[in-house]
């Protein structure tokens, strides 16, 4: 029995002792070093690119622009809108514009610091601008995705409500801060291949990128994962892939990458900021009647993957909770501000943050407790969503909160400053109203070895252990007789990106199907009922081919109305609840989160030590993006000054699971992995406003935010 | 990546005063958590003299009324000092919260006072001390009170040949001192705002009141009116909220308005309403 037990992780030995090969430790024989330069401007043409003092550099081979790209000068995960290398203009600070390739690192870094760039500069579009009426960056217009969901009446709704509360929420940019910088090593293998190891979130994605950049076809590559050390979605899209096959196509050598922490900082994607304008109607009762809101964001000059933040927090506007009436509107507009991307939650822990705030401000007016209302309005199986998609299985919603609820009603305050809040969300598993398919492959190997091949990537997340026990668990062998094969593009078939909280559910599923495969035949040799060993069988049939057996699933779901937003964007959904405890010291506007009590309905779960770790991890980061992490273009350069939780910032947390199986899921398994940290900041906020009375309404709320806040109420009381 | 340089360690103070006099464009290594940092960000030196083998700088002596602490002592050690958690215990407390413990590691006591930042977690608690530095060439040695040794922000009156050989504080017992640090989180943080302070007080009435605002000023600072105006007065809520404002007004005096006063003049005020006001005015 594998399902439901706490496996020892796949990767904790190496990890523990300090074999694990990151991208960071990859070297090899003859290596060269590649470096990129980067704009220093927001927005500039560029006049005149002087490369002469990089060349004059000793050891530097090859300064490589635009003009050497074989084939497409521009990628992206959702729109080929951003290049490789800048060409005649740059629109962020931190925009590559030459890969700059040495004998060494220190080499390639004095080359880069001897480019001489004329910049022509433009002025800079700093704020998103939803009227177009003025300065913009493209022809176009300053609109890069627009999306809506409109579900009954908000108008009619918000009139026959005894409450309504508005209030408009903002949070700001976030860096990933993975521990590991972008990484990777590339060089051409004895066919004449491409091969990159790189630090990254999906393989088969980067290869097509590759493909296009080098306009060769995507056999000619192979993309392998190194040990990745986070990614938290800034590992999707392409970061040194491109220029690492760039520099090992023109010079046929060995080329290592690794960005320091201060061009992490600079050139990664950051969290999108929104800003949130968000109206709630209830009854007197406390059961919700209206939800309009009207979102704006900054998505920097390019959309990584807007569209999908756009378009999911639409789709979540009300967070898990049924509303008969709902308008949400979801504008992202270009600045010249960073890249806004891929980030844990693709914009749902911004929204948390307002509707958990709202509801709690509603639940104040009708004298209600904060989890009634919940309670009355949450969803559950039958339950209608804002985009019409009937929740048929699988909605443990209402369960998370009966879970934390004796731990809320017996809440005491233990001194001045401490304060109680929830946060609840719900969360859509993989991509969002689009086909988002992974496969998987279970083979028996020599000496009848099971090996389960699988291109998802592994990021620290679990997923190399959860897909091995769905392996064990349905193939009925013995741990010792499956070796993982993962991540690699030659030996795997693609199982899309681990993003989306989607690869247990997912790739689970096809790793299940095709360990029915294996399974059947196994049954037919005669492995479970007549006891043959799986070498013999091996052996038995080894002559008439590898013994490959196919898994695949796309979850069922469907696209959504251009004009409503109607329809099922995802085939399930994980829900949560999370009560915070927190200690303000009024005197200097400190908050200490002291205590999480964290309930996730996750379907099945898989690995519960693994979850109860995810969880631990998405309260970090939770309070990080309640109280501490900001990310201000041109200031923020690196860990010194930009603040993410230490030890001594975490909470105790405690953990419970509901299992409100998903019937297409594998074993009735969901996701969690954005689910962890969705809720907290949410909840952190909520027992601030316990704590000292003061509302919130702009992350981070760090100690001088809320000293201001304190400072403010004292002066109006 | 460091820029080049020749790394010399030192055996012993003589060593370390010799080479320093010696040898042109050298730097001193004391722990190295500020010259590194400023080293990877191009800052240059030909010569890197590690002051970590010179035993004499390192120990504690209590000298009867004062504590004699080696300049050569990390964060961590003075943390952990029995003669200074009792005697100095601000200064205990204050080197127990600067950065992360490998910083606490390394850093050390001397290297905090030359580098002399504004947000130094040791200058507060010494100045209630009234810490007097001792400072070594192979010329001589000469001694300085703290508070003049430090002339601004990350500038002090030490020579190029010259070494901060051992830092003298009084030792007040019978005080009640402590130090309190304001970061943006719990740790590996630098000090938004520090207060430390040592107050001797009998039967409602106070004696002796010493206070030092660091992070707020150019340089950390006691603010001697308002201690002045303390002394002998009862401990009771208008005369603390009067001292308090004092304080406010000595602190705008020196540096003016600045934007970050919006945060951290309500601090200084809430901060020292508590340690100055004690149960009786919170």
């Amino acid at each position: 029995m594998f399902i439901g037990r706490d496996l020892d992780r796949v990767d904790a030995l190496a990890k523990v002792l300090g074999t694990a090969g990151f991208a960071h430790d990859l070297r090899m024989e003859g290596m060269l070093f590649a470096c990129v330069v980067r704009s220093t401007k927001p927005h500039a043409l560029l006049r005149d690119v002087d490369v002469s003092g990089a060349y004059a550099v000793p050891g530097v081979l090859r300064v490589v622009s635009h003009k050497d790209i074989p084939g497409q000068n521009t990628f992206g995960a959702l729109r080929k809108d951003q290049p490789f290398l800048a060409e005649s203009r740059v629109r962020y600070v931190g925009e590559p514009i030459l890969v700059v390739i040495g004998e060494n690192e220190a080499v390639a870094r004095e080359g880069a610091a001897r480019v001489r760039i004329d910049y022509g500069e433009i002025d800079a579009v700093l704020e998103p601008d939803a009227t177009g009426k003025g300065r913009q960056i493209y022809d176009t217009g300053s609109l890069m995705a627009y999306k809506k969901v409109r579900k009954g009446d908000v108008e009619k709704g918000s009139a026959a409500s005894d409450v309504v509360v508005a209030h408009t929420f903002r949070t700001t940019w976030i860096d990933h801060a993975f521990l590991e910088t972008e990484a990777g090593i590339g060089y051409v293998d004895e066919g004449g291949r491409i091969v990159i190891k790189s630090s990254t979130q999906n393989i088969h994605y980067k290869r097509v990128e590759i493909s296009r950049l080098l306009a060769i076809p995507e056999e000619r590559i192979r993309v392998v994962q190194a040990t990745t050390g986070g990614g938290f979605g800034g590992k999707l899209d392409v970061t040194c892939e491109g220029f690492l096959a760039l520099a090992v196509h023109l010079l046929k050598r060995p080329v290592f990458m690794r960005y320091t922490r201060e061009e992490s900082f600079l050139s990664n994607t950051k969290r999108h900021p929104l800003s949130i304008d968000y109206k709630t109607g209830a009854r007197k009762d406390g059961t919700l009647t209206a939800v309009k809101v009207d979102i704006t964001g900054d998505t920097g000059p390019y959309a990584s993957y807007g569209d999908a933040v756009c378009l999911r927090v639409a789709v979540h506007a009300t967070g898990p909770y049924e509303v008969p009436n709902v308008w949400a509107d979801c504008k992202l507009l270009y600045t010249n501000n960073p890249v806004s991307g891929a980030m844990r939650g693709f914009g749902v822990p911004q929204l948390a943050f307002a509707h958990e705030s709202q509801l709690d401000e509603v639940a104040e007016a009708l004298g209600m407790d904060p989890i009634d209302i919940r309670i009355r309005n949450g969803l559950k199986r039958g339950s209608v969503t804002a985009t019409g998609q009937v929740l048929s299985a699988s909605a443990g919603f209402v369960e998370t909160l009966k879970k934390i609820e004796p731990f809320w009603r017996a809440r005491q305050k233990t001194k001045k400053g401490s304060g109680f809040g929830l946060g609840c969300m719900y969360y859509g598993i993989g991509n969002t109203g689009v086909a988002n398919p992974a496969n998987a492959l279970v083979e028996l190997g020599e000496e009848g070895r099971v090996i389960l091949h699988t291109g998802a990537c592994e990021i620290g997340q679990g997923s190399d252990t959860a897909l091995l026990q769905i392996a064990l668990e349905t193939l009925g062998v013995a741990r010792s007789d499956v070796l993982l094969d993962r991540g690699d593009t030659d030996t795997s078939k693609d199982a899309g990106s681990s993003s989306a909280s989607r690869q247990t559910y997912i790739s689970g599923k096809a790793v299940q199907e095709a360990a029915l495969g294996l399974r059947a035949f196994l049954d037919e040799a005669g492995y479970y009922h007549r006891g043959r060993a799986l070498g013999d069988i091996y052996r038995a049939t080894k002559d008439k081919g590898r013994l490959l057996f196919e898994g695949f699933f796309n979850p069922p779901a469907s696209g959504l109305d251009e004009a409503t937003g109607q329809g099922i964007p995802y085939a399930t959904y994980a829900f949560a609840s999370h009560m915070t405890e927190v200690e303000v010291e009024e005197a200097t506007g400190a908050c200490r989160v002291k205590q999480v009590h964290a309930a996730h309905d996750v379907g099945k779960s898989i690995n519960p030590k693994a979850i109860r770790g995810q969880i631990c991890g998405g309260v970090a980061m939770g309070v990080g993006l309640a109280l501490m992490e900001e990310f201000i273009p041109g200031k923020t350069a690196s860990f010194d000054a930009y603040y993410i939780p230490t030890s001594l910032d975490m909470p105790r947390v405690e953990v419970f699971l509901v299992e409100d199986e998903e019937p297409t899921g594998p074993f009735g398994a969901k996701g969690v992995g954005e689910p962890a940290l969705i809720p907290q900041a949410a909840s952190v906020v909520n027992a601030v406003t316990d704590a000292v009375g003061v509302h919130v309404y702009e992350l981070p709320c760090h100690v001088e935010r809320l000293k201001g806040l304190i400072e403010s109420k004292k002066t109006t009381k | 990546m460091l820029p080049p340089f020749s790394y010399i360690a030192v055996h012993s103070k003589q060593e370390a005063l010799t080479s320093l006099a010696s040898l042109a464009g050298a730097a001193l290594l004391a722990g190295g958590t500020d010259l590194l940092v400023r080293m990877k960000k191009g800052e240059t030196h030909r010569y890197v003299i590690d002051l970590t083998g010179a035993a004499e700088l390192s120990g504690v002596k209590d000298r009867g009324g004062t504590l004699r602490i080696g300049s050569g002592m990390t964060h961590a050690r003075i943390g952990a000092h029995p003669a200074i958690a009792k005697t100095c215990g601000g200064l205990a407390a204050a080197c127990s919260a600067v950065g992360s413990p490998q910083v606490r590691n390394m850093g050390t006591l001397g290297g905090n006072l030359v580098n002399a930042s504004p947000a130094a977690d040791s200058i507060a608690p010494l100045l209630v001390h009234n810490a007097v530095v001792t400072l070594e060439s192979i010329d001589g040695m000469r001694s300085e009170k703290l508070e003049r040794f430090i002339t601004g922000p990350y500038r002090t009156t030490i020579g190029k040949h010259e070494i901060l050989t051992s830092v003298e504080a009084d030792t007040l017992a019978g005080y009640n001192e402590g130090y309190r640090r304001v970061a943006k989180r719990a740790g590996w943080a630098i000090s938004r705002l520090s207060l430390a302070w040592a107050l001797n007080d009998a039967d409602g009435v106070f004696k002796d009141v010493r206070i030092a605002v660091g992070s707020c000023t150019p340089v950390p600072f006691r603010p001697r009116e308002a201690e002045a105006f303390l002394a002998g007065k009862g401990r009771e809520r208008p005369v603390v909220e009067e001292a308090v404002k004092m304080v406010l007004d000595e602190i705008r005096r020196i540096s003016g308005m600045r934007p970050s006063f919006a945060y951290k003049l309500p601090v200084v005020r809430d901060l020292l309403l508590s340690v100055l006001g004690g149960d009786s005015c919170s």
